[in-house]
């Protein structure tokens, strides 16, 4: 879907299993800076290589948060920018620079609760290994068709 | 794997405490430069006239925003008077733990949306700590807090996000 598409995503149009486009993202260490000045979190293993080594660390590190942040943006990018009711993750191991990440977001279950039209989504950031960086679920309620 | 459970007295005390209020305005360029970091380039967080074109009341706000929007539009006039300390609702526990040494680490980060937040929103919130607890693992001390933070919306009292962060202190 091109970046300034919006569709709409009916709960009669998806199943169990089915997945949301994935989004891969190369992480590189501007990434890592300007997620420091856009959260406001200069913790310096994220930004100072200096530091990071002086702590025992290979390099500088993502912080959870962008992890979480970059997830996210898969799942509404598929369900909608307001459909989110929960999200929730693990954050499971640290990002490096120059690692692929991929999202990886999978139906659960649907269930309607009254009016409300739930779906239930796990949702995982890999890497090309495989390795889980953060690991989570997530609810987003759907209009209904009709 | 040996790891245990332990009741610390101290652990107990802190479960219920408050960790602070705080009042923010969401405002649009944080967002924008905000939805921009986590890679996210829809236009409907920059251009109002993409917002409307999704059928959305104002420019949104990105799912973790709400981690970071106190950074941005907590401005000081605005806030309660019976402020708890002045820092985040994670930053007053985590600075008691850290007096000890030993690392910090965000385990678990968890978002309840109860309606969607819009540039222009302010927001009243109000934190405690809801769980503490502390476990043995592979050496480690491992002491667990988990703070909660409920943002209401200042005009309707009306619950917008519940933000649930377990902090882990290792030692």
């Amino acid at each position: 879907m091109a970046d300034n598409e919006q569709q709409v995503l009916y709960f009669d149009d998806i199943e169990e299993g089915d997945q949301a486009p994935v989004k891969k993202h190369r992480i590189t260490r501007t990434d890592m800076v300007r997620y420091a000045g856009a959260s406001g979190d200069y913790m310096p293993m994220h930004h100072d290589e200096v530091f990071a080594k002086s702590i025992g660390q290979p390099s500088v590190f993502g912080h959870g948060m962008y992890s979480m942040g970059l997830l996210g943006a898969a799942i509404t990018d598929w369900v909608g920018k307001t459909s989110l009711t929960k999200y929730k993750v693990r954050f499971s191991s640290q990002t490096w620079p120059d690692e692929e990440l991929r999202t990886e977001v999978t139906v659960k279950g649907k269930t309607v609760d009254g009016q409300r039209h739930l779906v239930d989504m796990e949702c995982r950031l890999l890497n090309a290994d495989g390795d889980v960086k953060v690991i989570g679920e997530a609810q987003a309620e759907l209009p209904a068709r009709n | 794997m040996s790891e245990e459970s332990q009741v610390d007295p101290d652990l107990a005390n802190l479960i219920g405490k408050p960790t602070g209020k705080s009042k923010v305005v969401l405002e649009r360029g944080p967002v924008a430069y905000f939805a921009l970091a986590v890679g996210d380039k829809s236009p409907i967080y920059k251009d109002t006239r993409a917002a409307k074109a999704a059928g959305l009341q104002a420019i949104p706000v990105p799912p973790t925003f709400a981690f970071a929007w106190d950074t941005w539009g907590k401005f000081p006039e605005i806030q309660p008077e019976d402020d708890v300390p002045q820092g985040s609702a994670v930053g007053e526990v985590v600075g008691s733990l850290m007096a000890k040494g030993g690392t910090i680490l965000h385990g678990e980060q968890e978002f309840v949306y109860h309606k969607p937040a819009y540039v222009g929103d302010v927001l009243s919130g109000e934190g405690k700590v809801v769980d503490a607890y502390r476990k043995e693992s592979k050496g480690h001390v491992m002491t667990f807090v988990v703070t909660e933070m409920i943002w209401c919306d200042d005009k309707t009292g009306d619950p917008v996000v519940t933000s649930r962060s377990n902090i882990i202190h290792r030692l």
